[in-house]
C-alpha cells in the first residue's frame, strides 16, 4: 500500500514517523527486504559534505548615504572580487573568486565561511556615480547580521556520483581531485556513496523543485536541476538555495585546493520519503552496488581515459587494486560530516521540526552535458612542429654537436640511435660541459626526455615547457620514433601569426 | 624521548650491514620509518627512543662507517578543531602516520611522520601545519 507525503507528514507531526539514515536503511533492506522497508520506514535521510565549486551567495547591503550604485561597478569583500552586475546594492560572491592580495589562500568560499562565523567583512566598492546615486567610492565593514538578505544560491551541488582519479604520468599533479602522485601512486574520489542524496532517488521521484532540504546547517530548498545535470550517467546535480543567516560554520567551509583554486565545502542533506517498494529498494542499495569511473587525470584533455569501474565500497576500504598492486585511496568528501548531517536531519524529523515537501516540478531525466562550442580551431603540435630535423648520435663528439648547432641555427639536438629517440642535447649542455673533459654526446645528454605527441594541443605543451623549465620538446609517435621538434621559437612564431 | 634520524648512504655503503651493526652495538631499537635506497645510495629515516647521550653514540657509530646522519627537528600538528575529516591527506602519507579512526575521523601519529609535507599542501582547510624546532 503506497504512502503519500501528507500521510508521512502527519506521522512526523505526531512524533510517530520511522526515520532511518541511508546507512541504516541499507542494513534494514539487506536483512528484511524492500517490501518490509516500504511498510515500516517512512523517511530515509541522506548527507554529503564536499567541495562544491559552483556555490556562492547573494548579499544585499542596504543603501549608504549619500547612496552608491555598486551595480555595474566593482566590489571587493575582504579583497575578494564579488560580482556586481546586479542592482545598486546586490552582489553575488562566488566560491572560487580569489583574493587580490592573498591569491588562492583566501577566496569567496572563505568569505562565506567568515560571514557565517559572524566575523566582520571589509567592503570596498567603486561606482561611476549618477544623479540618483552620486557616491563613487565606499569603504566599510559589515557582518552577516547587518545584511538585509544573504542567500546561499548554488547552481551545481550534490553530484549523484562523481569519478575517482589517478595519475599515469611520472609527475605529481595538482588537480581539483587533489594531489595525484606519479605512476598511479594514489587514488582520490568524491562523493559519499550510499549517503549521497541523489543515489537514493535515481529516478528523481521525490527530489525536485521545492524539496525542503538541510543546507549548510539550516533550511534550504531545491531550486531545480543543477548545471551539467546528466541523469543517463548517474550524474544528476541540484541547484539549491537557502538563508545563509541560519547556517552553521561546521557545515559550510571555505577551502583551497592547492595549485588549483578556492572552493566552498557544502553540507547537504535531503530526506527521501519511502512512498513505495521501488523507492525502498533504491534507497537500500549499498556501496558495493554504486560504481563510478576511475579516470586517468594524467591526460589533460576533456575526454580522459577511464581505467575501470570501481565501487564506493572498494574506495571506502582505503585501498584499491590497480594492475598488480594495492594503491592507497583518499576520499575528498567527509564521510564523518555526511553521517552527522544525515543524523541531524533524522533528529529534526523525529522531533517534528522538519516536514517533507511534495516537489512542484520533477527534475528532467533527459538532459546531457554537451561540450563547449568552439569556433576557432585548436592549434595542435602537428601544425607548428619542425619536421626537418637535425639529430645526432650518442657516440658522436661534442665538437660535431657544436658544428651542427652553428650550421643549422638550432638550440636542441635530439639524440637518435637506430631511429629511436634516446636523449637530447642543448647548446646550454654543451656550454656547461666545457672543461669537464667529457667528449661523447652520451656523457652529457639528458636521457629522460620530455616529449610531445603531434595530436596534442599546443597549450598543453606550453604548460609542459613551463613546468619543466625547458625551451623545446621532441615530438614522437606511439612507437617512440622521432617525428618532429617543437621549441618556444616555433610557438611564439605561430602565436604571432594568429594575432 | 622519541627522536628521528635521517641516515644518508652513499653508493659504497649500501651493501654493508651498517644499520644492523649499530643496533647490535647500542642495543637500541632503530625503527625504520621510510627507506629510499638503491645501488647509488639513498636515505633511511629511523625513529629511536633514546637519551641525548645514546643519540650521540648512534650518530658517531654511523659517522665512523661513512653514513652521514641528520636529526629531524620538525613538528607537525593536526588542528582537530579545523579538520573536516575529508581524508585528502591520507593517500599521500608514505608512512600511514595519518589515518582514519573507526568513526572516520582523521588522526595523526606524529611518531611515524617523516615530514614529507605532502599532507600540508593537500589539506583544503589548512588544518596541518609544519614547524621546526632548533
Amino acid at each position: 500500500m503506497p504512502k503519500t507525503i501528507d500521510e508521512i507528514n502527519e506521522r512526523i507531526k505526531k512524533g510517530e514517523a520511522v526515520v532511518l539514515t541511508a546507512e541504516e536503511m541499507v542494513e534494514f533492506v539487506k536483512s528484511k527486504g524492500p517490501e518490509a522497508a516500504a511498510k515500516e520506514v517512512d523517511v530515509v535521510t541522506t548527507g554529503t559534505f564536499g567541495a562544491m565549486c559552483s556555490s556562492g551567495a547573494f548579499l544585499n547591503f542596504g543603501h549608504s548615504d549619500p547612496p552608491i550604485k555598486l551595480g555595474g561597478g566593482e566590489v571587493y569583500l575582504n579583497d575578494v572580487p564579488a560580482y556586481a552586475g546586479l542592482a545598486a546594492v546586490d552582489v553575488y560572491i562566488g566560491a572560487t573568486a580569489m583574493s587580490r592580495s592573498r591569491g588562492m589562500e583566501y577566496g569567496g568560499g572563505h568569505v562565506i565561511e567568515d560571514l557565517v562565523r559572524g566575523k566582520e567583512i571589509e567592503l570596498v566598492g567603486r561606482a561611476y556615480g549618477t544623479d540618483c546615486y552620486p557616491r563613487t567610492e565606499i569603504r566599510t565593514t559589515f557582518t552577516l547580521h547587518d545584511l538585509n538578505q544573504a542567500i546561499l544560491c548554488n547552481p551545481r551541488n550534490s553530484y549523484q556520483t562523481y569519478v575517482a582519479a589517478t595519475n599515469s604520468t611520472d609527475q605529481t599533479l595538482y588537480t581539483y581531485m587533489g594531489i595525484l602522485l606519479p605512476n598511479f601512486g594514489n587514488v582520490t574520489f568524491a562523493g559519499t556513496g550510499c549517503l549521497s542524496p541523489l543515489t537514493r532517488d535515481p529516478a528523481y521521484r521525490t527530489i525536485g523543485t521545492g524539496t525542503h532540504i538541510f543546507l549548510g546547517g539550516g533550511d534550504g530548498d531545491v531550486v531545480g536541476e543543477g548545471t551539467q545535470h546528466f541523469p543517463a550517467k548517474q550524474r544528476g546535480t541540484l541547484m539549491v538555495a537557502g538563508d545563509l543567516k541560519q547556517m552553521k560554520p561546521e557545515f559550510l567551509r571555505g577551502g583551497t585546493i592547492t595549485r588549483y583554486g578556492c572552493t566552498l565545502f557544502v553540507g547537504i542533506g535531503i530526506p527521501i520519503p519511502v512512498l513505495d517498494e521501488k523507492i525502498a529498494m533504491d534507497a537500500g542499495r549499498g556501496n558495493e552496488e554504486i560504481f563510478i569511473d576511475l579516470v586517468d587525470y594524467g591526460v589533460p584533455r576533456r575526454e580522459r581515459p577511464v581505467l575501470r569501474r570501481v565501487s564506493y565500497a572498494e574506495l571506502f576500504s582505503g585501498k584499491i587494486v590497480l594492475g598488480d598492486r594495492e594503491v592507497p585511496v583518499s576520499p575528498l568528501s567527509s564521510l564523518r560530516l555526511a553521517r552527522e548531517i544525515a543524523l541531524t536531519l533524522k533528529r529534526w524529523i523525529e522531533k517534528g521540526e522538519f516536514l517533507l515537501t511534495e516537489p512542484v516540478r520533477r527534475l528532467p531525466l533527459d538532459t546531457s552535458v554537451r561540450p563547449m562550442k568552439q569556433v576557432e580551431p585548436v592549434l595542435k603540435v602537428k601544425h607548428i612542429m619542425t619536421r626537418k630535423l637535425v639529430t645526432i648520435g650518442p657516440d658522436e663528439t661534442l665538437e660535431t654537436a657544436a658544428k651542427l648547432i652553428k650550421q643549422h641555427g638550432v638550440d636542441h639536438l635530439p639524440v637518435v640511435e637506430e631511429g629511436r629517440l634516446v636523449g637530447i642535447v642543448t647548446s646550454w649542455d654543451l656550454a656547461v660541459s666545457i672543461g669537464t673533459g667529457k667528449k661523447r654526446i652520451a656523457e652529457i645528454m639528458t636521457k629522460e626526455v620530455i616529449t610531445a605527441r603531434d595530436e596534442e594541443p599546443v597549450e598543453v605543451v606550453i604548460r609542459r615547457l613551463e613546468q619543466h623549465k625547458i625551451s623545446g620538446v621532441p615530438v614522437v609517435d606511439e612507437r617512440g620514433s622521432l617525428v618532429g621538434m617543437v621549441t618556444t621559437d616555433d610557438i611564439s612564431k605561430a602565436f604571432g601569426r594568429r594575432r | 624521548m622519541i627522536r628521528k634520524l635521517v641516515l644518508n648512504y652513499d653508493s659504497a655503503r649500501v651493501s654493508e650491514p651498517i644499520l644492523a651493526t649499530v643496533i647490535k652495538e647500542t642495543g637500541l631499537l632503530l625503527n625504520v620509518l621510510h627507506a629510499k635506497i638503491n645501488s647509488q645510495g639513498g636515505q633511511i629515516i629511523v625513529s629511536v627512543d633514546a637519551t641525548e647521550e645514546q643519540i650521540q653514540k648512534v650518530i658517531s657509530l654511523f659517522a665512523s662507517r661513512g653514513v652521514r646522519v641528520e636529526e629531524l627537528r620538525d613538528v607537525i600538528v593536526l588542528n582537530r578543531e579545523s579538520c573536516i575529516d575529508c581524508g585528502a591527506c591520507l593517500s599521500l602519507c608514505p608512512t600511514q602516520a595519518l589515518y582514519f579512526t573507526p568513526e572516520m575521523k582523521v588522526e595523526l601519529r606524529e611518531e611515524r611522520c617523516v615530514y614529507c609535507k605532502l599532507c600540508v599542501q593537500a589539506c583544503p582547510v589548512r588544518a596541518l601545519t609544519l614547524s621546526r624546532v632548533e
